[in-house]
């Protein structure tokens, strides 16, 4: 018999609901507390309606991993449900608990449960998600999945620029930003996500310096295999960024409007991308 | 909060504690114990924030993660010890909240898998357990770090080993123990500088104390609702040497030493201090207490008369909040400049600023080292080596900032066996432009590349005053005029400081840009400068305005336009 995997990530993957179906991809989602209220992801609260109220809530909203024993009955009842091995990937260890979370779900598993840390977020960690499940409907072993994962990591960028310093410093998870003064002058940071860590890429004063820049950096990685553009409820700023570069020989191409639980660290109207490198 | 709806008489003694097995039944009640006082005193831990603003969640995490350790069992008359603790660790590991609830559930999980089976817990088999808690604890993070509940369950385990060897029982092992983990909790500042530099100690290490407390409380049959204030030792009262800030209502900090004509009745003296002040601390040794409190200005001597009624005073001190605050402000101002520690072989930039307030910009942005310097105080080459000669990196970025200024910067960049490059850049608002394109980390080539070619990004407006009358590019000056340069070229002059802002701003094509950003000089009135303000959102309404004190001389404004 062929055996079979599952794959299992949270919502911080920011992987589209179609495709979630498309694939077959357990999702498990993270919450957000917003005046001391806990709120789903993608079930209690809308990206719209989120980001909307974001600017002027009373307390700045946090986010909480599901339980580790959330993810073990997951576990438990996709492998009592038939499924021989599970292949979890999830949002980058260091600015998160949700890979812990996982990792200790499945410790009651031993090897059935493979955790990853995708060093990674949003689409960063989205598009590792979906080439593991299309590795999956190829009918790849695990190692080979795993292999996939590495190779498309290391052709993945996600940058984005943010239109403010605040609720990423105050979220305290970028310990370099936590450090800066940074807000003598206004400045939108331009930041990258590698190795599992944010990274300066500097800062830009406007808008449309930023926005210049961004599409400055999505052409240089051309030629492009997938590409993502995200936004914090900036969906005409992600379409001009999406027009105003033609990109030829894409495979997948989405807009995401980033979920609330990284919305939450980063606020309303910041602009990026996920973009992998053709191999 | 009822402890035991079964149970009449929740408050229990020592002895009558010790009398009971320590058995399922009765780690039931602990668990509802340590919850209990945990959520009383919940809001204190989440305050022990290590950022500017109260948003912490530790204490709320800790209380829903040990709730749905209470829930799992809430309906269980399990005897068995080891039986009942594993039902607390499955329901902590279901409702585990944050961080600091994923580690509570795994020191649950660590404790249970310890006591396993057994009826009943003696001394050794709790010393065990914590053992068990902290191991597990540690293997439950990626990366484990000092300072924090980790530590805290480690100092836990090691006083109970400590304990077993003089023959304790588990309740006084258990007095100990928390005696042990209020010590660590206040040691971790030490071990984590995060929370020293914020002046407070760890959080879930808090909470952890607060669950073990509170199980103590329980045995003691001392109240778990009302969050008490403490006796502390007298060394351990802290008197506030400098404040960055003082909230409403606490413009006086008094300490007053006194003793007490009798015993001091704590629940009524804590009652009645909170409503005359905040920030209440009483240490005690023998017999002498002394009390620290913050209060507003109409209550500076309320906390004197009050003490007087019932004790002798023997000192008092009082200080003025406020203006002290006033004073280390003002020092502030003067102070020096927050530049960024250089990390061995990163990108160091140097720029050179003609004023303290556009020197901390540059130093927000992120400069190792500033030079003083501008238009007619061009500093020399020597000034400008010494500014990275000592820097640990090689890799070294120079701002001159004027163009008077680049020869001497391209000098000391000859000067020195370190890699310098000298971004051309001949105006303020063009370092800063560049400034913002630095990766520190980044190859140093593509990074001068990117910070050169930002130098055209920006337009460059200085506004001062003619110090003879001429005539350049078809402008005709007269001596004392205010006059507008571009990108240094001279296009406006006019007798009024406000119009030739404006003149300059309309021949930058100020209408193309998003962002007018405008540095005003030493000299400048601060209702001039609102004046001036105010005038350039009225003829820009929809651009975005920043204006910051440059303390430049020479120039009343410098202005970028982007």
């Amino acid at each position: 018999m062929k055996s079979t995997i599952a794959i299992v990530t949270d919502s911080t993957a920011d992987i589209p609901e179609n495709v979630l179906q498309e694939h077959s991809i357990h999702m498990v989602n993270n919450l957000v507390i917003i005046d001391g209220h806990s709120y789903q992801d993608r079930v209690d609260i809308s990206r719209q309606e989120f980001y909307q109220k974001l600017p002027g809530m009373k307390t700045f909203p946090s986010t909480a991993t599901a339980s580790p024993g959330l993810y073990q009955t997951l576990y438990e009842k996709l492998l009592q449900g038939g499924v021989e091995f599970i292949l979890s990937i999830h949002a980058s260890s260091k600015l998160s608990g949700i890979y812990n979370a996982a990792r200790l779900a499945a410790q009651a598993f031993n090897e059935r449960v493979t955790v990853v840390d995708s060093q990674n977020i949003s689409m960063g960690l989205g598009f590792q998600v979906i080439v593991a499940a299309e590795a999956v409907q190829e009918g790849l072993p695990i190692h080979a999945i795993l292999k996939k994962i590495v190779n498309l990591r290391n052709r993945l960028h996600l940058v984005a620029m943010l239109d403010t310093l605040e609720y990423i410093r105050r979220s305290g998870r970028v310990a370099w930003m936590r450090a800066r003064l940074g807000d003598m002058l206004q400045i939108k940071p331009l930041l990258e996500v590698k190795h599992g860590d944010v990274l300066s890429l500097g800062e830009v004063r406007t808008h449309r310096k930023g926005i210049i820049r961004l599409i400055g950096m999505i052409k240089s990685l051309e030629p492009l295999e997938r590409l993502a553009i995200l936004h914090t409820n900036a969906e005409q700023d992600a379409l001009e960024l999406l027009e105003s570069i033609t990109l030829n020989n894409l495979s997948m191409k989405f807009i995401v409007n980033v979920t609330t639980v990284i919305g939450s660290h980063v606020g309303p109207k910041g602009l990026g991308f996920t973009a992998i490198k053709a191999n | 909060m009822e402890l035991n709806e079964s149970d009449p008489n929740p408050a229990e003694n020592i002895e009558t504690f010790n009398r009971r097995p320590l058995d399922g039944l009765t780690l039931k009640k602990l668990i509802e114990a340590g919850l209990s006082w945990l959520r009383t005193n919940q809001q204190t831990v989440n305050a022990l924030n290590v950022f500017p603003v109260p948003d912490g969640d530790t204490g709320t995490n800790m209380v829903l993660t040990m709730q749905a350790a209470l829930d799992e069992i809430s309906n269980s008359s399990e005897r068995n010890f080891g039986k009942m603790a594993h039902a607390v660790a499955q329901g902590a590991l279901m409702g585990a909240r944050g961080n600091s609830g994923v580690i509570l559930s795994q020191l649950w999980r660590g404790f249970a898998r310890s006591v396993d089976n057994q009826e009943a817990l003696n001394a050794a088999n709790l010393a065990q357990a914590f053992a068990s808690a902290r191991d597990t604890a540690y293997k439950g993070v990626v990366r484990p770090v000092e300072g924090t509940i980790l530590t805290v369950a480690k100092d836990i385990a090691t006083e109970a080993n400590e304990a077993l060897k003089d023959n304790t029982d588990p309740v006084a092992m258990l007095k100990r123990v928390v005696e042990a983990a209020d010590l660590s909790v206040q040691r971790t500042p030490d071990l984590l500088p995060v929370l020293k530099d914020a002046g407070v100690v760890d959080s879930g290490g808090k909470g952890l104390f607060f669950i073990l407390e509170g199980m103590l409380r329980f045995i003691q049959g001392q109240s778990l609702e009302t969050p008490l204030s403490y006796v502390q030792p007298l060394s351990s009262i802290k008197i506030d040497e400098t404040m960055t800030m003082v909230e409403p209502g606490q413009d006086y900090e008094l300490v007053i030493d006194f003793y007490p004509q009798g015993k001091l009745d704590l629940e009524g003296f804590y009652k009645h201090l909170e409503e005359i002040g905040t920030s209440i601390q009483l240490g005690e040794g023998d017999g002498m207490y002394r009390l620290h409190i913050h209060v507003p200005t109409e209550n500076k001597y309320v906390p004197i008369e009050y003490i007087e009624s019932f004790a002798t005073m023997q000192k008092v001190t009082i200080e003025n909040l406020l203006a002290q605050l006033e004073q280390i402000q003002n020092q502030e101002k003067d102070s020096q400049i927050n530049l960024t520690p250089i990390e061995p072989g990163q990108i160091a930039v140097i720029a050179v600023a003609p004023g303290k307030g556009i020197g901390r910009v540059f130093a927000s942005l992120g400069v190792a080292n500033l030079v003083a310097g501008g238009q007619t105080m061009n500093p020399s080459t020597q000034e400008i080596l010494n500014a990275f000669e000592n820097l640990p990196t090689d890799k070294i970025v120079l701002l001159p900032n004027n163009k008077n200024i680049i020869g001497a910067a391209d000098n000391a960049a000859g000067l020195t066996v370190k890699k310098v490059a000298v971004i051309p850049s001949k105006t303020i608002p063009q370092g800063l432009a560049s400034m913002l394109r630095l990766s520190p980390h980044g190859n140093f080539d593509e990074v001068v590349q990117e910070m050169i070619a930002a130098l055209d990004e920006v337009e460059s407006g200085e506004i001062t005053q003619a110090t003879r009358s001429v005539e350049i590019n078809g402008i005709s000056v007269k001596e004392g005029e205010f006059i507008a340069l571009l990108n240094n070229k001279l296009v406006y002059a006019s007798s009024s400081l406000e119009a030739s802002c404006l003149g300059l701003l309309e021949r930058g094509h100020a209408e193309h840009f998003e962002l007018i950003t405008m540095f005003y000089g030493m000299e400048m009135e601060p209702t001039v400068v609102t004046q001036i303000e105010d005038a350039v959102r009225r003829a820009y309404p929809m651009h975005e305005i920043e204006i910051k004190d440059g303390g430049q001389p020479h120039y009343h404004f410098i202005i970028s336009l982007e």
